[in-house]
């Protein structure tokens, strides 16, 4: 039985480096380990020994049990219509001018491929554990709404809206005479651009079955699987951390843990300053245990307010540039339910 | 920043980009100025700065002389359908807007122009003398800035067209727009301002950018390290520091903010800003 542990929280929290490092305890406590990251720092994808973009994961070189895949997100589209499309169709996709712009404006359809890439992996019943380090794209928490919002778009809802009622065949959409939406929309835009959206939309509508049925194992290995949110004790990342408690229980499970990353030790809050202590020394340390306090206030009231588990992970001066620092970093956290995250 | 009509404040996300354009915003109404702050992401970003509650399409007044709004796009479509185009005898705009709506998350630029020439009004208009937005991501932002552009290149004929004009030259014009990008000194945020600012080189779509680089730690001249607590913080901020100073070496910053230790609520780091903003400017 593989299990499955997806890494999740704002960007820019340290949400990769946690997911790596949880990967390196799990392969050293003898599970076979499969570390997902999306868009990892240059020192740890060379850290975890994967160097190039690309859904295969590779074994690490000196830790036998671990292994890492880096997900191209930018692809996101083209597997979707590649996986889900007729041959023929799925190239006319692949090569439509509006991919790009369809996919910046629609981030589900990146978490959809992650998602569904990461389901691959659990389904392929090769590793112990999975650890999806979950993309930030549309916040975080849209990762887990992805897959239904994905289904919702390619079914036609955008068609829909466009034609201002039933679906259209190839020839209704240029009925435009009946249709004063389009009318307008012609005005306003041109009629060849509207015609070249909505080709791309019939066009995509071809592959709902597909994306609507694999949506539904995506589901189901999502609520099967242990969720951890990280953050810093920042008032933004914090802000987000809140709406997965918030939020997640009914669209997966309650998080196991809130892991609060680059949190000052609590000794910091009162040092002892020793008597020949210089004044610009003396005024650091201050700054600091000022610091260590409002670190200390902000996780309290998280843990008060959501009755969250909360757990620590060091401010870190190392750079981590080997499976060691990564290792070292994990094991200086605390209050980390490793049991109930699927390791040890 | 001040001489601008428009400051655009970008930054990777989790940088502290919202707080950097509340102190901007909050710097110019301290100096007088009529000034309209615009939250262009996800709601609250911005406002909590403000400590007001959610924003509105409809700007408000949050201090004397500082008014500050949400983009909503579907308004300012509305806005733009009825106002700008002077779209005659479309009466079900509601059907309209959502029709617009469900083409543009197909169509590059559509969705863009509409926030970001928003925006542009604002500044045509004389009602502000500054307009502060605080915008989406680098990692967006591009699109933003290009949109007008875009639509030029995208739609051969139509009204929307006939718009992108001004606002490109609004957005090129030195005099009127200052993008600034707000970045931290440590990896990841450094590489997206590089790979930001060559892309800025390459399309000239805004003039030169500035940098500004937040949470930037005082240096340590005290080489001493006493045993205990005291010591760890010392070494512990000595490594940090000069951690730092190889990523600030990388972008050189047109302004640094200091780490703000110990600040609880986001007002009272906007107002900080503010001040350390005055010091620099």
């Amino acid at each position: 039985m593989t299990k499955t542990l997806l890494v999740t929280g704002a960007g820019g929290v340290g949400k990769t480096t946690i997911a790596a490092a949880v990967g390196v305890i799990a392969a050293r406590e003898g599970l076979r380990t499969l570390v997902v990251t999306v868009d990892p720092a240059r020192r740890l994808a060379s850290a975890l020994g994967i160097s190039h973009l690309g859904d295969e994961p590779t074994p690490h070189v000196d830790e036998p049990l671990l292994w890492a895949a880096m997900l191209d997100a930018a692809a996101s589209w083209r597997a979707v219509a590649m996986r889900h499309a007729d041959p023929d169709v799925a190239t006319r996709l692949a090569d439509n001018e509006f991919f790009q712009a369809a996919s910046e404006h629609f981030p589900a359809s990146q978490s959809y491929a992650a998602a569904d890439q990461a389901a691959t992996f659990v389904q392929a019943r090769a590793w112990d554990l999975v650890v999806v380090d979950t993309p930030p794209s549309g916040g975080g928490i849209d990762f887990f709404a992805a897959p239904a919002q994905m289904a919702d778009l390619v079914g036609g809802r955008l068609l829909r809206w466009i034609t201002g009622g039933p679906l259209p065949g190839r020839k209704l959409l240029y009925n435009r005479a009946a249709r004063p939406m389009l009318r307008v929309a012609d005005s306003i835009l041109g009629s060849n651009l509207l015609e070249r959206v909505a080709e791309f939309l019939v066009d995509l509508r071809t592959t709902y079955d597909g994306v609507a049925r694999r949506g539904r194992e995506i589901e189901k290995v999502m609520r099967e699987s242990s969720i951890v949110v990280i953050t810093t004790a920042d008032p933004v990342p914090v802000r987000e951390a809140v709406k997965f408690y918030r939020e997640l229980p009914g669209l997966a499970s309650t998080p196991e843990a809130v892991i609060f990353n680059r949190s000052l030790p609590d000794a910091w809050a009162n040092p002892s300053v020793p008597p020949k202590t210089t004044a610009e020394l003396r005024h650091i340390a201050e700054l600091w245990g000022s610091e260590t306090l409002r670190q200390r206030d902000m996780r309290e009231e998280f843990s008060a307010r959501y009755g969250a588990t909360v757990a620590t992970v060091p401010l870190s001066d190392e750079p981590l540039t080997d499976l060691d620092g990564l290792a070292l970093l994990m094991s200086q956290g605390s209050g980390i339910p490793w049991e109930r995250i699927g390791v040890g | 920043m001040l001489d601008k009509r428009l400051v655009i404040v970008s930054g990777k996300g989790g940088v502290g980009k919202s707080a950097v354009a509340a102190g901007l915003a909050l710097l110019g109404q301290r100096n007088g100025l009529r000034v309209l702050a615009v939250e262009m992401g996800s709601p609250g970003g911005l406002s909590t700065h403000f400590s007001t509650g959610p924003l509105e399409f409809k700007p408000r007044e949050v201090r004397p002389g500082l008014h500050a709004m949400h983009i909503v796009r579907s308004e300012a479509l509305l806005e733009y359908l009825s106002l700008q185009l002077r779209l005659p005898g479309v009466r079900r705009f509601g059907a309209v807007a959502r029709a617009f709506d469900a083409l543009a998350t197909a169509a590059p630029a559509i969705r863009e122009i509409i926030t970001i020439g928003k925006i542009l009004w604002e500044v045509k208009e004389d009602r502000w003398d500054l307009v502060v937005a605080d915008a989406p991501p680098t990692g967006q932002i591009g699109s933003y800035l290009r949109a007008p552009r875009s639509i030029s290149e995208l739609v051969p004929t139509g009204r929307i067209r006939a718009q992108s004009e001004w606002m490109t030259a609004t957005l090129a014009d030195a005099d009127m727009t200052q993008l600034a990008i707000v970045t931290l000194p440590e990896e990841l945020p450094t590489t997206e301002t590089l790979e930001t600012m060559r892309w800025l080189e390459d399309e000239h779509i805004v003039p030169p950018p500035v940098v500004i680089t937040n949470r930037a730690l005082p240096e340590l001249e005290d080489k001493s390290s006493p045993d205990g607590v005291v010591g760890e913080i010392a070494n512990l901020h000595r490594s940090l520091w000069s951690e730092q100073q190889h990523w600030l070496a990388q972008v050189p910053p047109d302004l640094t903010l200091p780490y703000m230790f110990g600040l609880f609520t986001p007002g009272e780091v906007a107002a900080h800003m503010s001040d350390e903003l005055e010091t620099l400017t």
